[in-house]
């Protein structure tokens, strides 16, 4: 049965590869990581910008030039100017007694503060020679904003993978064809896991290559695949249900964007909230695989505490498919 | 190779049955034809016999396999043509019959050659979105031979065909057919019946209500006359002659040796005429 399974799963491949929305999903993974490796910096290119007036000190421009971004501006409304933008750049300005340092009023303190440290260095006329400390590091040379979004494209690609499945079950339903596979040896539980494959295989595959090109081949790669693995069991049933919901390729590929708000919803969570009000998402899988990704990718991650998330996704997964299992199974007679 | 025992099928899982009490058994090298109006259960009936729908009442046994469990491993000896085609439209009419080649477990014929045989060679690398309806339907029947079938399941072969395609198809049934594959065709079309079948069913309603071959039942059901149109004189006379009366069948023969005869016809009844009188309903 499984060859017949393949034969399936290179069907839809391939008629997959002639479709121009299915193409971009395949895709996806490989467009977004040259996305995040042209945007976003690498940990060396992070800086702080500094606003100084041209020609009014020659020698403290020099030396601030070694530790920030400096930009030089022949008028104060000129900085000002500058300083009314949007990203964080300090101005630094001749006052009465010393320098004043000019900001927009919402720039993070630490910007603020290492702006302040350095103009005190230099009027105390210190020296990178003049430091007694010793850097050591633990080799973390990615961004934690790459991480993020690496993290998150991991679990797009498995929402992608449903949508395949949506897609692929709509072209069935159109063409009329599961009739005719029906009048074939291939077994009705055989032709669901054939037409899982794309969902599952893809993102995998969309994985590898995303971490690959975005610097985390070294991450372990085993954790991350139990982990895609079990959130692609419930965007596999949601891929089969919106395609038996669906006539149309649009509307199948819209109703899977459900999906989106508790992925978004998950990655905020994670990210921005409180540990007290972590609880809310616990019953997203979203939730726990995002979690999980996220501390793979950090290389803190167990396999004691990725087998938990998984195992409670797949909980999830399990109520899930016995909700919708019946459904599917009346939906492809 | 078809036996049906009291079958009974409900849409709605209550006493308003699409097919009712049906019985028949098809023999081996056989073509059967089931008839009936639209609505009649003649595709019902054909979907439970192929496994599409769920038996719920009754027996089936399939090539000797019994319907209330399907084994999968029935697939491999029957073959079903679709009414409505139904192919991948973004594969070729090539790819389309290799895909379908490798879901089977026993010997597959080449995708070509079944191309050749229904008439579309130099369409086999065409997307199927891009074929005709009639070649569509070419190609599902091509689609339906693909496993060597030994019972073979046709419903509505010809519908939508060209004179000259359907001519075709009824050729290559007739061909398979001489080769000892069982046919049950389903059809509304009495032409295609009487020129095909052994035997024919008449189903209105879901119910079975006469079995039997298109000779005996037209032998039954017609009138046993000959008209015939001769030159007399110059003049084009028109008769009719009873085929049973000894004197008529005389005069006839007289008719024939000393005139000559411009029409023959003996006054058989069509299929459609039997199913009119049999069933008090029309066949479409």
């Amino acid at each position: 049965m499984l060859g017949k399974v393949f034969v399936l799963f290179k069907r839809d491949l391939k008629v997959g590869l002639r479709d121009f929305i299915s193409l971009y999903i395949i895709v996806f993974p490989v467009l977004f990581a040259l996305v995040i490796n042209i945007f976003i910096p690498g940990i060396n290119e992070t800086t702080v910008n500094l606003a100084l007036l041209e020609g009014e000190n020659l020698e403290q421009a020099a030396y601030l030039d070694n530790f920030a971004d400096v930009e030089l501006f022949d008028s104060e409304e000129a900085m000002e100017e500058r300083l009314r933008k949007r990203d964080n750049i300090i101005g630094i300005l001749p006052g009465e007694s010393g320098y004043v340092l000019a900001t927009q009023g919402n720039e993070p303190e630490s910007v603020v503060e290492y702006a302040k440290a350095l103009v005190t260095y230099h009027a105390f006329g210190v020296t990178v020679q003049d430091t007694r400390g010793e850097i050591v590091d633990f080799g973390r040379t990615m961004p934690p904003l790459k991480r993020m979004l690496v993290a998150w494209a991991v679990l797009f690609a498995s929402v992608l993978g449903g949508m395949l499945i949506a897609i692929s079950i709509v072209e069935e339903k159109v063409d009329n064809t599961i009739s005719a596979v029906n009048v074939t040896p291939l077994s009705r539980g055989g032709f669901i896991l054939g037409k899982s494959l794309i969902g599952i295989l893809v993102p995998v595959a969309g994985t590898v290559l995303l971490l690959g090109a975005t610097g985390f081949a070294g991450v372990n790669l085993g954790q991350v695949i139990l982990l895609l693995l079990t959130l692609s069991l419930i965007s596999v049933l949601i891929g089969f249900i919106q395609g038996i919901n669906n006539d149309d390729i649009m509307n199948a590929a819209a109703s899977i964007k459900i999906l989106f708000l508790p992925l978004f919803a998950s990655v905020a969570a994670v990210e921005v909230m409180g540990e007290r009000w972590q609880f809310l998402f616990y019953w997203i899988p979203f939730y726990w695989v995002y979690k999980g990704i996220r501390e793979v990718l950090a290389d803190s991650a167990s396999w004691g505490d990725v087998l938990l998330y998984a195992g409670i996704v797949a909980v999830i997964g399990g109520v899930v498919y016995a909700v919708l299992a019946p459904r599917i199974r009346k939906g492809l007679e | 190779m078809i036996s049906v025992r009291n079958l009974y099928h409900s849409y709605s899982n209550d006493d308003k049955y699409a097919v009712k009490d049906v019985s028949f058994e098809v023999k081996e090298g056989e073509v059967f034809g089931f008839l009936g109006p639209s609505g009649a259960g003649k595709s019902t009936t054909q979907n439970i016999l192929t496994g599409l729908l769920q038996l719920q009442k009754g027996e089936v046994a399939v090539a000797g396999y019994n319907i209330k469990k399907i084994d999968n491993r029935m697939f491999n000896e029957i073959g079903m043509s679709f009414e409505e085609s139904n192919l991948y439209g973004k594969m070729t009419a090539k790819e389309n019959l290799d895909f379908y080649r490798k879901l089977f477990d026993v010997e597959t014929r080449d995708s070509m050659d079944l191309i050749r045989i229904v008439g579309l060679q130099g369409k086999e690398n065409i997307r199927t979105k891009e074929f005709s309806k009639g070649m569509k339907h070419r190609l599902t029947f091509a689609r339906s031979m693909i496993n060597n079938p030994r019972i073979w399941f046709l419903d509505e072969p010809t519908t939508g065909l060209d004179p000259a395609i359907a001519s075709e198809i009824k050729d290559i049934i007739r061909e398979e057919n001489k080769k000892g594959v069982t046919v049950f065709l389903t059809t509304h079309n009495m032409y295609i019946a009487d020129e095909l079948c052994d035997r024919v069913a008449f189903i209105v309603d879901g119910e079975i209500r006469l079995i039997d071959s298109p000779k005996s039942l037209k032998l039954a059901y017609g009138d046993k006359l000959v008209d015939v149109e001769y030159i007399k004189d110059g003049k084009v006379l028109k008769e009719t002659f009873s085929t049973v009366m000894e004197e008529d069948k005389q005069r006839l023969i007289r008719v024939i040796g000393s005139h000559d005869i411009q029409t023959m016809h003996t006054k058989e009844a069509t299929l459609e005429e039997i199913f009119i009188k049999v069933t008090g309903r029309g066949l479409v």
